[in-house]
């Protein structure tokens, strides 16, 4: 795991220097969220106790974890776990490898802001430390926010919930088929004859 | 000009592709009569219509070569093997996700087959709008059913009407609305659900397995990884282009320098402004990359108290047209099945329990897809050395939205649904009729609000005979500098309202024989 943090160092002092343009270019990570580098994704059925994170930083990755943990109760539910059978931080890792320098700094800008966004009814504790309740109140709450936290909150949620569900374990309590051609057999038609004149 | 006059056979499978692993490096240059930028519907339909007369045509396509056999039925796969920016193209504000193929084929491959004629009252818009009358209902009718015929372009039947469209179905009809099966290009659907991750057995008739495999039987030559990065010009002529070759991982392999005569650009709505742009072509009219359209879509789901697996079946079944033409609503709903991958990504059922809840009853989901007929107010430029897609819902279209939302909530509950997903990014959920006005008076036309989709750019290389308010003349040239062709849905002067592959089908066919009458 990096130990590196490319949080622009006057970030640190505070909120202030985010301007909303910024802030709107972090929502359009959004897309690459939803796809570039979740496709890219190997080994996904990897036992995570044997993953290691290359991209994501240790801050990153308790942010991540907390976030997924809120989002996606899935042991309750009977599925499996979203962390612990399920690399669903591994897959967010690599598909932020996967990302160009100015996708990278804005992801990395935003899980920032998830992680100390003061919000008073917190008590500005960082979102990782939060308890699961808190931690899924902050995330409501978030959701409900203003224009760039629900722009956040959406991209994480799909960040998330989209590595999770792209593992082929999680589909059969969803009774969801997934591909079908090669197990049903479908004979290829190959290339159309061509068109008589 | 050469004249290749020998047919060859269509190969059964697979097409003669010459890919970045297969070219040297340093820098190449070719000849050809004919140079098509881009091998989806607009390309691919050039490429043929131009070579089956005997022109030597070559095809540069910026995105890989990807065989059937290896399309994967994994929507996530696919999104990075087969689509723009790896699925992940958007506009600047984040909120609406721009899907368009980038691959050998283009969004022929990706597209649910859906093959609507453009509507009669588009064209007639067209000829009194944009001086476009030569693309009436009448004249564009033989390349309509030229097309259709090429491309197995029928009806469903009853069996390819999947369970989640017969309940949209049964829901119109007690409204008393008009609603129809699809036409689509396809043979035999073999019913995976799996459209938007290419067709594995070919079934598609996309380009990938008819026009371009019947332009290349005609002497066509196909080049992938090849991303055109100028069109040339001398005395106001295209003469050429500049091309780069970029293997997989990313790196240049080698530079192309093409010389043609002819330049047919069809990379579609969003490349292909900007290669003009970046060529400093064509732009007396100001207009390159201005009036961007792209029928902004949502996916209205909805929960029924018995099983519908989304998933299972054709991927699109029957529309509904009722509110088709503008002084209606100017919008159509397709009823529209998806995986349950997709399913996380297209409505916000909460946080925690209920949406693990939601994703539980995936089953019981059925859901409609939206199209309108949205006002061309986008714009498609470089900045500070990016591409930008500048388009927000306009306020003159919002109201196009809200309605197209409040019928899909009629339908599903007509239908028997329990409960409908409105497709925002706050969660907010209908549970019976009476609330549909109250639930969408919530919604406000800002950024971040809705869950906005959109695979049906176009628009940005406007055609009309007047060269001050357009940038391509009514037969399909540049204004501005002859030789230089546009074949791809950049053309169309206002959103069309339905899926454009016909449209634009049957205007490179068109166009391509007014390109071969001026030779």
């Amino acid at each position: 795991m990096t130990q590196n943090n490319d949080i622009p160092p006057a970030l640190l002092g505070g909120l202030e220097p985010l301007s909303r343009r910024s802030l709107l270019r972090l929502a359009a990570v959004s897309g690459v969220a939803l796809t570039a580098g979740c496709a890219r994704v190997f080994g996904r059925r990897d036992a995570p106790e044997a993953l290691t994170y290359v991209n994501l930083t240790e801050d990153e990755v308790r942010v991540v974890t907390q976030f997924t943990r809120a989002v996606l109760p899935t042991s309750r539910h009977g599925l499996p776990d979203c962390i612990n059978e399920i690399p669903t931080i591994k897959n967010v890792d690599i598909m932020v490898g996967n990302m160009d320098p100015t996708q990278r700094q804005l992801l990395a800008l935003g899980l920032w802001v998830y992680e100390y966004r003061p919000m008073a009814s917190f008590k500005f504790k960082r979102f990782s430390k939060l308890n699961e309740e808190k931690a899924h109140a902050y995330v409501v709450a978030m959701q409900e926010g203003a224009f760039f936290e629900r722009g956040l909150t959406t991209t994480l949620k799909a960040l998330v919930t989209l590595n999770y569900w792209r593992d082929s374990r999680t589909w059969s309590a969803l009774d969801y088929w997934g591909p079908v051609t090669e197990r049903w057999g479908v004979r290829r038609l190959g290339n159309a004859p061509l068109p008589q004149a | 000009m050469s004249r290749i006059d020998t047919v060859n056979a269509v190969p059964a499978h697979g097409l003669q592709v010459i890919q970045a692993t297969d070219v040297s490096s340093g820098k190449h240059e070719m000849r050809a009569d004919v140079v098509v930028i881009g091998s989806g519907a607009g390309g691919a339909v050039a490429a043929y219509e131009l070579a089956r007369k005997g022109l030597d045509v070559l095809i540069l396509e910026a995105g890989p070569y990807v065989p059937s056999s290896q399309f994967s039925e994994d929507f996530n796969e696919s999104l990075e093997r087969l689509y723009e920016d790896f699925g992940g193209q958007t506009n600047k504000e984040g909120d609406l996700l721009l899907l368009q193929g980038r691959c050998v084929g283009g969004s022929t491959v990706v597209n649910g087959c859906v093959s609507f004629r453009t509507p009669d009252f588009i064209l007639q818009e067209w000829g009194r709008d944009f001086g476009l009358t030569n693309l009436s209902p009448e004249a564009m009718q033989p390349w309509f059913e030229r097309v259709e015929k090429h491309l197995s372009i029928e009806d469903n039947a009853e069996h390819e009407i999947a369970g989640h469209s017969r309940l949209v179905r049964d829901g119109a009809r007690k409204l008393g609305w008009s609603v129809k099966p699809f036409k689509r290009n396809i043979r035999d659907c073999a019913l995976t659900g799996h459209c938007l991750s290419g067709c594995k057995t070919d079934r598609k008739q996309s380009m990938l397995v008819t026009y371009l495999p019947w332009a290349m039987a005609h002497g066509a030559r196909l080049h992938a990884d090849t991303r055109v990065t100028r069109i040339l010009e001398n005395g106001g002529r295209a003469v050429g282009v500049e091309a780069e070759v970029i293997g997989h991982d990313g790196t240049k392999v080698a530079d192309i320098r093409v010389d043609a005569n002819t330049v047919v650009l069809a990379a579609g709505a969003v490349q292909s402004p900007l290669l003009m742009q970046k060529s400093g072509l064509g732009n007396s009219s100001g207009q390159v990359g201005k009036n961007f359209a792209c029928h902004p879509s949502m996916y209205v789901a909805a929960k029924y108290p018995h099983e519908v697996f989304p998933w299972r079946g054709a991927l699109l079944g029957v529309y509904v047209d009722e509110f088709l033409r503008p002084e209606k609503g100017g919008f159509v709903l397709e009823a529209g099945g998806l995986g349950a991958v997709e399913m996380t990504m297209l409505n916000e059922p909460g946080t925690g329990k209920p949406f693990m809840k939601f994703m539980e009853e995936a089953r019981y989901k059925s859901g409609i897809v939206t199209l309108i007929h949205d006002h061309n107010v986008g714009e498609i430029r470089w900045e500070d050395g990016r591409k930008v897609v500048d388009y927000q819902v306009s306020d003159k279209d919002f109201p196009s939205m809200l309605a197209a939302l409040k019928a899909s909530a009629q339908i599903h509950f007509a239908a028997g649904a329990t409960e409908v997903y409105v497709p925002s990014v706050e969660k907010l959920v209908i549970r019976q009729e009476s609330e549909i006005d109250a639930v969408l008076a919530k919604l406000e036309n800002k950024p971040q609000r809705l869950r906005l989709v959109s695979y049906h750019p176009q628009g940005t290389l406007r055609m009309g005979s007047d060269p001050a308010r357009s940038v391509v003349a009514p037969h399909g040239e540049s204004h501005d500098v002859k030789g230089l062709y546009v074949t791809d849905a950049s053309l169309l002067p206002t959103s069309i309202i339905v899926n454009p592959q016909v449209t634009v089908y049957a205007l490179a066919s068109y166009i391509s024989e007014e390109i071969l009458s001026r030779l």
